[in-house]
């Protein structure tokens, strides 16, 4: 997918220009407040809409100009999945199938369903299914085909959590099989947890763009680590500060914040150390969210990112 | 990009559904059903003697022909004004869009869709009729006319039904649409009757040509110019009944180029924006 300084003008706003490139095989997020330009950047990649200016190919083709050939094997699930709701899921897969030209459409559509957890809905009319199951079924329909790429456009929003997780699970088998991945989202955590890279959008441009640990590395300067480790002693904190990549420790009860180089994965040297010394360790995690943190930073015009 | 023939009857089989799946075919199905049988047996119960008994056999060519002038063409405007405005307002042609599927293939199953429902209401129309004038008036005859009204109606009811599927296309409001083409539809219909008037009283015949421009005058005139003929001389004069039995078009070749003028420029001025703009989101 390759953007090239496409841009949409819309009456009140300008989106754009937005330089990308998205590899086969990339999990790419889209980050950005509502009104940013995730989705018109969605809906150019599909031909939805025309660029105003520059171009934009999928698959090496105009998706607005060559729709069959730049959409071939790519399955798209909208924001809100505005479904037909006369339709039951099995219906309404049959019709995409079709529509797509699949041979063995049933097959394909019992195979799509179960992959959702919507089997035993299939003959259930869509309006009778709860938000979370419109959602799933939305990536039901996107999967159809055996697609090499997914566009998902906040496919989490009114997923409960135990579909939220089955849905995560199948977008990183999905990832893991070499398909290519965009999906927006508002949840940082979300995104950093499935994306390898990420593009953040701000008041119709791109802030940035990039892998996700290249950006943490290069605009996050500190983090900061829970410990929760019992049997530490002075001694052990001064083994700690002596780290590469340790800046500052802070004792609070029976944690400690340890504030690192953003650059520097120092956890597993902690645990190690701490092990080594005779201490139970409980927890070790990073306290901030580093996708979120760097959003925030950017966002607020904090850390140089805006320039 | 050549157009693949059964992309296009995927969409055409999916309209059709779309279109039954909504209440208002269903009412117009009983709408329909209403108009065909209660007139005939209202007749039979209240007035059996205000149809002279030499036409009882020729009754259903008022079943058949009453509804064109303005029911066939309302239906016709109710189904195409939101083949393609519903899909905007509900968010499914973006689903629909986003597949590798030409434009052209989704808009040609969506008008033949509709048309095939249209059609569909059609022939049913004429169904119902002859069952009713036959059980209400014995034994029909003149059937041999039936084909050539089915044909004309068929033929005509293309006008309006593309006008429609036009302005849903351009306005993209699924209401807003059906507001502009009824009101399209029933000032052609007021129009026509206007000049028809001034003209007849002032002899002028521009007024009389203007009558026969506008869309109403070969959608009324085609099914009567083809059926008409058909029938044993004065039969016609049953038609009097609903309406005038004269067709305000004389020639059949001006009523059908007319046709086709309306039908293709409605046809491709909304594939021509369908083609270029972008696929609008969600509205409602």
């Amino acid at each position: 997918m390759l953007f090239e300084r496409a841009l949409k003008r819309y009456s009140t706003k300008t989106i754009g220009p937005i330089d990308l490139i998205v590899e086969r095989g990339e999990v790419m997020g889209l980050i950005g407040p509502n009104g940013s330009g995730k989705t018109t950047t969605i809906r150019l990649m599909l031909g939805l809409i025309k660029p105003s200016a520059g171009r934009v190919l999928l698959n090496g083709f105009s998706p607005f100009s060559k729709r069959v050939e730049a959409l071939r094997g790519v399955g798209y699930s909208p924001e809100l999945p505005n479904l037909p709701t006369f339709f039951t899921p099995r219906e309404l897969l049959m019709l995409i199938a079709r529509e797509i030209g699949l041979s063995a459409q049933n097959h394909e559509v019992e195979d799509a369903l179960e992959r959702v957890g919507l089997l035993e809905y299939s003959d259930t009319k869509i309006s009778k299914l709860s938000k979370g199951m419109v959602q799933r079924l939305s990536v039901a329909q996107a999967l159809l085909g055996n697609p090499h790429a997914l566009v998902l456009d906040e496919p989490l929003i009114g997923v409960d959590p135990i579909g939220a997780d089955h849905l995560r699970a199948l977008i990183s088998d999905f990832a893991s099989k070499g398909g290519t991945v965009v999906l927006s989202s508002h949840q940082l955590s979300e995104v950093e947890s499935v994306c390898t890279s990420v593009t953040a959008f701000r008041k119709g441009r791109v802030l940035f763009s990039g892998k996700v640990s290249e950006l943490v590395k290069s605009f996050l300067g500190v983090r900061t680590i829970k410990v929760d480790a019992l049997g530490v002693n002075k001694s052990i904190l001064e083994r700690v500060s002596a780290l590469e990549g340790v800046l500052h420790i802070e004792e609070d009860k029976s944690s400690l914040r340890i504030r690192v180089q953003a650059d520097r994965d120092v956890r597993a040297k902690i645990a190690r150390l701490l092990i080594e010394e005779g201490c139970e360790l409980r927890e070790i995690r990073y306290l901030d969210n580093a996708l979120d943190e760097l959003y925030r930073r950017a966002v607020l015009g904090e850390g140089g990112l805006e320039s | 990009m050549g157009l693949r023939v059964r992309r296009a009857t995927v969409f055409l089989a999916y309209e059709f559904r779309r279109a039954i799946a909504r209440r208002k075919v269903v009412a117009l199905v009983v709408f329909t059903l209403l108009l065909d049988t209660v007139p005939y047996y209202a007749l039979v119960s209240n007035a059996p003697n205000l149809i002279p008994v030499e036409f009882h056999p020729y009754v259903w060519v008022i079943g058949v022909y009453a509804p064109q002038p303005i029911f066939l063409q309302f239906i016709a405007i109710l189904i195409a004004a939101g083949a393609m405005s519903e899909e905007y307002e509900q968010g499914t042609a973006e689903l629909l869009l986003s597949k590798p599927v030409s434009k052209a293939e989704y808009f040609l199953g969506k008008y033949l869709g509709g048309y095939a429902l249209l059609l569909t209401l059609i022939f049913l129309n004429s169904g119902f009729t002859l069952l009713s004038a036959y059980s209400s008036f014995g034994v029909q005859r003149g059937l041999l006319a039936l084909p050539y009204f089915l044909l004309g109606e068929c033929v005509s009811s293309v006008v309006f039904f593309s006008l429609a599927f036009m302005v849903g296309e351009l306005v993209r409001r699924p209401s807003l649409s059906y507001i502009i083409s009824s009101a399209v539809f029933f000032t052609s219909e007021i129009l026509a009757v206007y000049f028809g008037l001034i003209g007849s009283v002032t002899g002028n015949a521009l007024y009389q040509k203007l009558q026969k421009l506008l869309p109403t005058s070969p959608v009324n005139s085609l099914p009567l110019q083809l059926g008409v003929a058909k029938l044993p001389s004065g039969v016609q004069e049953l038609l009097s009944f609903v309406g005038p039995s004269q067709p305000i078009e004389s020639s059949i070749f001006t009523s059908v180029i007319l046709i086709l003028l309306y039908a293709l420029l409605s046809v491709f001025s909304s594939y021509a924006y369908f083609r270029y703009t972008d696929v609008s989101k969600r509205v409602s």
